[in-house]
C-alpha cells in the first residue's frame, strides 16, 4: 500500500516536473562467483504432483543474454533427493528434448510457456515413477549435491483451503466492453495462519502467477471474503493499464489456487516486492530463499482448480 | 560521573568570588524600521571586546560590569553599529534599534569589533538571516532556507533537489527542527522537494551541528532552531511573490505601536491548478495537487518586563489521484500544524525567563479505493510540549540558562481500515503509542579568563511509554497512563574556547545526545509515509557522542571568516531495516527493526567572506560515516546513505549596483552509496536480481552550478510600494545528475533469449525562472 503511494506519487512528480530523463547505463559488473539457482516444487490436492526441480546458475549482469548462454545455465549431472521422512526418491535428469509428451506438458506448465516452437532445452529433475506425490501437511526436505557443493531445503504442505467460487462482474471505470473482472470468494479457516498464491490459465493455455501472486490471510481471518483478481499477466512485459488483469467474455478461465508455507510466502513476497520496488523511494530487498548453500525456493502447495467460462 | 559534579561544583564556586560592586546594563535590541528583536546581537566594551555579550532568542542582553564609564558598541551583522558612551552607576535598562545597511565608514570604525565566531563558545554553529538566503538562486524560483543549509559545510542534502539533510553522519530523522520552539516532524513538501519553511515569514536561523548546548535536546545530530518574524510594530507592510509554481503573500502591522504586532504569512502553489482545464474530460480529470503554508504570530508587550507571544504554523499537501479509466482513485492528505504561545517575563535586569506552551501536530492520511473497495490508512505524531527557560547573567563572566521540558507524545502508527462494499474489515491491531519525554538542564558559559571560555552543561532526560498498551512481548495489557518501559539519559557537554589572540581561538568539545522518538526509512531520505515510533520494549534510545575540534581565524578587520573543525563521533541503537525488508502495514514497524551502531568522523573548511559588494563562502567536507549492524551481512561495517566522502559548495553573491545583484552558488559531492547487482537468476522464467554488499557501490559523483540576478527597478523610489524581479538558473550546464537508478527485464524463453537494462535517472535539468517581488509599506508619520 504505502509503496504503491510512494510510486504514484512520484510518477505525479515527474509528470508535474515534466522534466526527468533516464539514460542506459551499464553498472560495475560482479566478479563475485555466481550461486546455484533451486527452483523446486511438490504438489498436493485435486491434482498431485511427484517433485521436480529444475536448477541453473546465477550470471553476472549483462545486457544481452544468448540461447546459448540460457541453454548454459541449467546444472546438469546433479544428485538431488527428496524425502518425506520415511520415504526418498533419487529425481532423474532430463532435458525437454528427452521426454516424453505427458512430461513435456509438465514442463510446459511449470515455465508458463508453449511447447511448440520452443527454442530453449529446458532440464529439469524430477521423479518418473511417481513414486513419492505430494500429501497435505507433510514435510519434504531436499538435498542436492554438485559440483562439490550441498544445498538443502524444507518446505511442508499445509492445508489445501480451495476456493468456494468465482464469479465475472463489469469492472469499475470505463475499460474496453467485452472485459470482465474476476471476484471470488474464499472461506479461510479461523484457527491457522493461511498463505496463498494464485495462477491462471487462459484457454488451456499455461498457467501465468498474478502480478502480485501471494498474499497472507491478515486481513480476513477466519472470514468468508469476497475479493477482485487479476489474471496472471507475463511479468516482463509491459502493463496495458486499460486491460490490465481483465478477462475477455468467451475465454475459459483455469484458476490454481494454492495453499502454501510461510517460508514459501516470504520467497514470493520479497521477490514481488523487491521487483516492483526500484527507484528513489526504495531501497532494495534481498530476496528470502528458503535454500541453504543457493538461491531459489523449494515449495510446497496445496493446489485446487476451478475451471469456468468467461461470461 | 564524580568528576563532573566536582567540576561543576568549582565552576559555580567562581560566582561569589567578585566582590567588587557592579552594575547591569540590558534591554532588548530591535531592528528600527520593523521593530523585530534582533538575535544574536552583539554588545561590548570598546576597550575591552571580551566585555561583552550577545542577545538571546527573544533580543535580550544583559552585561554586568564593575561600576566605571564605557565606550559599548552595539552590532548586528549587516546593521550599522552604535557607539554609546555610558557611565554605568547604577543598573540601567537600554533598548537600542539599530538600522540596517552598513555605510563604507564603518569598516573603518569596527577595528576592534568583536567577532563572534572567533570568540563565542559555540562550535559548529551557523546563524543564517533571511536576507541572505534569498539572494541566492532557488530551485523554481522557491527560496528554502532548509536548502541553504545543506550549502554549509557538515551538511549534505538527502538527494537531488530535496529539502532533506544529513549532518555530519546523521539521519534524517536525527536534527531537531524547531519553528518558533515547535518540533517540525516532516519538514518537506512534495515528497521533501521544498521544506515547509516560507522564507518570508522566517526572522532568523541557526544551524547546531557541533556542540549542542544543553538546552536543546532529543536528537543525536543537530538542531535547526528557526524563529518567525513578530512582525512590523512600526508600519503596516504588505508583501508577497509570483513564482512560477508558487505564490506567497504577508501582512503584518502594528496592532498597538511599539506594542504589539502581528504578521500573517501564505504560500500556495497552483502548477496543477492551472492544468485543470487541460485534464477536464481525460481519464485523469479531477486530478489535482498543491501545497500551502500559513504562517501567523501575534505579540503584545505589557510592560518592560512582560511581553506574549502567540505563533502558528499550518501547512498541508493535498494530492488527489482518479483514473477514470479503472475507476481507481486515492486522496492523500498530510501536514504540520504547530501553535506556541510564550510569555517572557523579566524578573531583574538579569533574570531572563520565558515560558512556552507548544503543540504540535503532524497527520497523515490516505484513503483510496476502486469501486466497492475501499482502504483508509492514518499516521502521525501529536505532542503536548510545556517549558520554561530562564537565562541568567550574574556577572560579565557567567551566562546561565536552566529549565525544564516536558512532552507528551502521541505517536499513531500506519492504522488502516479496509472495506468491500458494507462489510468493513479490522485489517490490523496497531496501536497508538503514547509517551512522556521530560528534561531539566543547566548550562554556564563561563569566561575563565579573557582568553579561556568554556560552555559546560548538563541535560537529564527521561522518557516513559506509558499505556493504553498491550504488548506483545509480555502480552500484558497496560492501562491508561501505566508506565510500559521507562528509560533515562544523562547527556553532559562541554564545549571551550581558547583566544590564542583577537583574532585566532582554538575550540573542543564533547556533546553527549540521546534520542528518544525515531523515524526509519525505507528509502535514502524521509517520506511523509515514514512512521515515527517511540523508544519501548522492543527499541531502545538511539545514543550519541561527539568529539569536536576546531580552529577559527578572522582576517581582515572581520571580513574574512575561517574555521577547520574536525569531528568523530560514535552512535549507538542506531535502527534499520534488514535487507530482506518488505513492507507490511499489517505489523508494528518496530517488530521489523534491526539494531546496530555506528560512526562518522570527518573534517570541515569554511571561508566566508560577510562584509563587501562580493559576499559569499567556501565549504568543503571531508568525511567518512559507516555503519553496522548484527543482522546485516552478520555485522560487515558498510557505508552508511548518508556517507559523502566529499563535499564542497562555494556560494557567492556580488552587488554589481543598487539596481542589479547577482548570486551563484557551485555543488560538488561524492555520489551516494548504492547496492549494486552482484547477479542475475532466473525463476518462473523471469530474470530477479541478487543484491552484493550492502551499499558497496557509488552513483556518480554530483555537481551543478546555479545562478540567479535580482533586478530592483526603483531603488532609490520614496515610494511606498516596490517590486524586484528575479531570475534564477538551477543547473545552469544540464548536468545529469543520477537520482537513481534500475533495471528492466525482458525474457523470452520461448525464443531463448533474455535482455537486461539498466537506467539511470535523472531529475533537474536546466531550469530558468522568474519570480516576482513586491512590498509594500505605510508612508512614516512625519
Amino acid at each position: 500500500m504505502v509503496t504503491t503511494i510512494k510510486n504514484i506519487s512520484l510518477c505525479l512528480l515527474l509528470l508535474c516536473c515534466g522534466v526527468a530523463c533516464e539514460e542506459e547505463f551499464l553498472p560495475e559488473i560482479s566478479t563475485d562467483p555466481t550461486d546455484i539457482v533451486v527452483e523446486g516444487y511438490i504438489e498436493a490436492g485435486d491434482q498431485a504432483l511427484p517433485p521436480y526441480v529444475i536448477l541453473t546458475r546465477s550470471i553476472p549482469f549483462s545486457t544481452e543474454i544468448s540461447l546459448e548462454t540460457l541453454n548454459n545455465l541449467f546444472v546438469r549431472d546433479a544428485q538431488v533427493t527428496v524425502s518425506n521422512g520415511s520415504t526418498s526418491v533419487n529425481l532423474v535428469e532430463l532435458c525437454l528434448s528427452e521426454l516424453d509428451p505427458a512430461q513435456q506438458i509438465l514442463v510446459a506448465q511449470a515455465f508458463g510457456v508453449d511447447l511448440e516452437d520452443l527454442a530453449l532445452n529446458v532440464c529439469l529433475y524430477l521423479d518418473p515413477s511417481f513414486s513419492l506425490v505430494g500429501e497435505v501437511g507433510k514435510t519434504y526436505t531436499l538435498e542436492i549435491r554438485v559440483e562439490d557443493k550441498l544445498l538443502t531445503a524444507r518446505t511442508t504442505i499445509p492445508p489445501l483451503v480451495p476456493l468456494d467460487s468465482i464469479q465475472f462482474v463489469d469492472p469499475p471505470g470505463n475499460p474496453p466492453a467485452n472485459l470482465l473482472e474476476m471476484r471470488c470468494f474464499v472461506t479461510d479457516p479461523d484457527s491457522l495462519v493461511s498463505f496463498y498464491r494464485y495462477f491462471t490459465s487462459i484457454n488451456g493455455e499455461a498457467f501465468i502467477p498474478g502480478f502480485n501472486s501471494v498474499t497472507d490471510d491478515v486481513f480476513f481471518d477466519g472470514k468468508r471474503f469476497e475479493f477482485p483478481l487479476a489474471k496472471g499477466e507475463p511479468r516482463n512485459e509491459p502493463i496495458e493499464q486499460e486491460t490490465f488483469g481483465l478477462l475477455t467474455v468467451g475465454d475459459t478461465l483455469t484458476m490454481k489456487w494454492c495453499t502454501i508455507d510461510q517460508a514459501h510466502y516470504n520467497f514470493w513476497n520479497s521477490l514481488e516486492f523487491n521487483a516492483i520496488n526500484q527507484g528513489p523511494f526504495s531501497s532494495y530487498t534481498r530476496v528470502e530463499n528458503n535454500i541453504n548453500g543457493g538461491l531459489g525456493i523449494w515449495g510446497g502447495l496445496s493446489v485446487s482448480y476451478i475451471t469456468k467460462a468467461v461470461q | 560521573m564524580k568528576q563532573i559534579i566536582l567540576f561543576l561544583l568549582f565552576c559555580f564556586a567562581s560566582f561569589g568570588l567578585n566582590a567588587q560592586q557592579k552594575f547591569t546594563l540590558s534591554g532588548y535590541l530591535k531592528d528600527a524600521a520593523s521593530g523585530e528583536t534582533l538575535i544574536g546581537a552583539n554588545v561590548y566594551n570598546a576597550a575591552n571586546p571580551a566585555q561583552g555579550t550577545s542577545s538571546n532568542a527573544y533580543g535580550f542582553y544583559s552585561l554586568t560590569l564593575a561600576k566605571g564609564s564605557y565606550e559599548f558598541v552595539f552590532s548586528y551583522l549587516g546593521y550599522t553599529e552604535k557607539t554609546m558612551r555610558i557611565n554605568l552607576t547604577a543598573d540601567q535598562r537600554l533598548n537600542l534599534d539599530l538600522v540596517e545597511g552598513i555605510t563604507i565608514t564603518e569598516v573603518v570604525v569596527t577595528a576592534k569589533e568583536a567577532d563572534e565566531n572567533v570568540e563565542s563558545t559555540e562550535m559548529g554553529t551557523i546563524d543564517l538571516s533571511m536576507e541572505n538566503v534569498k539572494r541566492l538562486p532557488a530551485l523554481l524560483g522557491e527560496v528554502d532556507i532548509l536548502k541553504t543549509l545543506q550549502l554549509l559545510p557538515g551538511v549534505a542534502s538527502a538527494g537531488e533537489g530535496n529539502a532533506g539533510f544529513y549532518v555530519r553522519g546523521g539521519g534524517p530523522d536525527q536534527n531537531l527542527v524547531l519553528l518558533d520552539e515547535a518540533v517540525v516532524y516532516n519538514s518537506g513538501h512534495m515528497l521533501g522537494f521544498f521544506s515547509v519553511f516560507n522564507a518570508d515569514a522566517i526572522k532568523n536561523t541557526t544551524l547546531i551541528k557541533g556542540g549542542m548546548p544543553a538546552n536543546y535536546g532529543g536528537r543525536l545530530s543537530s538542531v535547526v532552531d528557526i524563529q518567525m518574524k513578530e512582525g512590523n510594530n512600526k508600519h503596516f507592510a504588505v508583501e508577497g511573490g509570483i513564482g512560477l509554481i508558487a505564490s506567497r503573500l504577508t501582512v503584518e502591522g502594528p496592532l498597538q505601536k511599539d506594542k504589539s504586532s502581528f504578521i500573517v504569512s501564505a504560500r500556495r502553489t497552483y502548477a496543477f491548478d492551472l492544468a485543470q482545464p487541460a485534464l477536464k474530460g481525460t481519464d485523469f480529470e479531477g486530478t489535482n495537487y498543491y501545497f500551502y503554508d500559513l504562517n501567523t504570530k501575534i505579540n503584545y508587550r505589557f510592560s518592560d518586563k512582560d511581553r506574549l507571544y502567540l505563533s502558528g504554523y499550518f501547512g498541508r499537501d493535498v494530492l488527489n489521484y482518479v483514473s477514470n479509466l479503472r475507476g481507481f482513485f486515492f486522496n492523500l492528505p498530510y501536514g504540520n500544524a504547530t501553535a506556541t504561545l510564550r510569555w517572557n517575563h523579566l524578573f531583574s535586569d538579569k533574570l531572563f525567563m520565558n515560558v512556552s506552551a507548544i503543540y504540535n501536530d503532524y497527520d497523515f492520511s490516505f484513503e483510496g479505493g476502486q469501486d466497492q473497495f475501499k482502504i483508509n490508512v492514518v499516521s502521525g505524531v501529536r505532542d503536548y510540549n510545556a517549558k520554561v527557560d530562564f537565562d541568567y547573567f550574574p556577572s560579565n563572566k557567567h551566562n546561565l540558562k536552566f529549565g525544564a521540558n516536558y512532552t507528551f507524545h502521541r505517536l499513531t502508527p500506519n492504522i488502516a481500515n479496509a472495506t468491500s462494499g458494507e462489510v468493513e474489515f479490522e485489517t490490523t491491531n496497531l496501536q497508538k503509542k503514547y509517551a512522556h519525554e521530560a528534561a531539566l538542564y543547566l548550562l554556564d558559559d563561563y569566561k575563565v579568563t579573557d582568553r579561556l571560555r568554556i560552555n559546560y552543561g548538563i541535560r537529564a532526560s527521561i522518557f516513559t511509554q506509558v499505556g493504553p498498551f498491550e504488548s506483545s512481548i509480555s502480552n500484558r495489557t497496560y492501562d491508561r497512563g501505566e508506565p510500559v518501559k521507562t528509560y533515562y539519559g544523562l547527556a553532559p557537554r562541554i564545549t571551550g574556547k581558547y583566544s590564542i589572540n583577537e583574532r585566532v581561538s582554538l575550540k573542543a568539545g564533547v556533546t553527549v545526545t540521546n534520542q528518544f522518538v525515531h523515524l526509519v526509512s525505507n528509502s535514502t531520505s524521509t517520506l511523509p509515509t515514514d512512521v515515527w515510533v517511540p523508544s519501548s520494549e522492543r527499541v531502545r534510545p538511539q545514543r550519541g557522542i561527539q568529539y569536536a575540534l576546531g580552529y577559527f581565524q578572522n582576517l581582515q578587520d572581520n571580513v574574512y571568516e575561517t574555521s577547520v573543525e574536525v569531528y568523530y563521533k560514535d552512535l549507538w541503537d542506531q535502527i534499520d531495516y534488514p535487507d530482506t525488508y518488505v513492507s507490511n502495514p499489517t505489523q508494528e514497524a518496530d517488530v521489523g527493526f534491526v539494531f546496530g551502531e555506528g560512526r562518522s568522523y570527518g573534517i570541515e573548511l569554511f571561508l566566508r567572506k560577510n562584509k563587501g559588494k562580493f559576499t559569499g563562502w567556501i565549504g568543503y567536507t571531508l568525511s567518512r560515516t559507516e555503519r553496522s549492524f548484527p543482522d546485516i551481512e552478520d555485522g560487515r561495517v558498510f557505508a552508511a546513505n548518508y556517507d559523502r566522502t566529499h563535499d564542497l559548495s562555494v556560494v557567492g553573491n556580488y552587488r554589481l549596483s543598487d539596481k542589479w545583484e547577482f548570486g551563484g552558488a557551485l555543488v560538488f559531492g561524492t555520489g551516494n552509496a548504492f547496492t549494486p547487482i552482484k547477479s542475475l537468476f532466473l525463476i518462473e522464467q523471469n530474470l530477479n536480481v541478487e543484491y552484493g554488499p550492502r551499499n558497496s557501490a557509488r552513483l556518480e559523483s554530483y555537481h551543478r552550478i546555479d545562478l540567479s540576478a535580482t533586478y530592483n527597478p526603483n531603488p532609490k523610489s520614496q515610494k511606498n510600494f516596490r517590486s524586484s524581479w528575479v531570475f534564477s538558473i538551477y543547473n545552469i550546464y544540464n548536468r545529469r545528475n543520477p537520482f537513481f537508478t534500475y533495471t528492466a527485464f525482458e525474457t523470452n524463453l520461448q525464443e531463448g533469449s533474455a535482455k537486461a537494462t539498466a537506467y539511470k535517472v535523472s531529475l533537474f535539468p536546466i531550469i530558468p525562472s522568474v519570480t516576482w517581488n513586491f512590498k509594500w509599506q505605510q508612508k512614516k508619520k512625519k
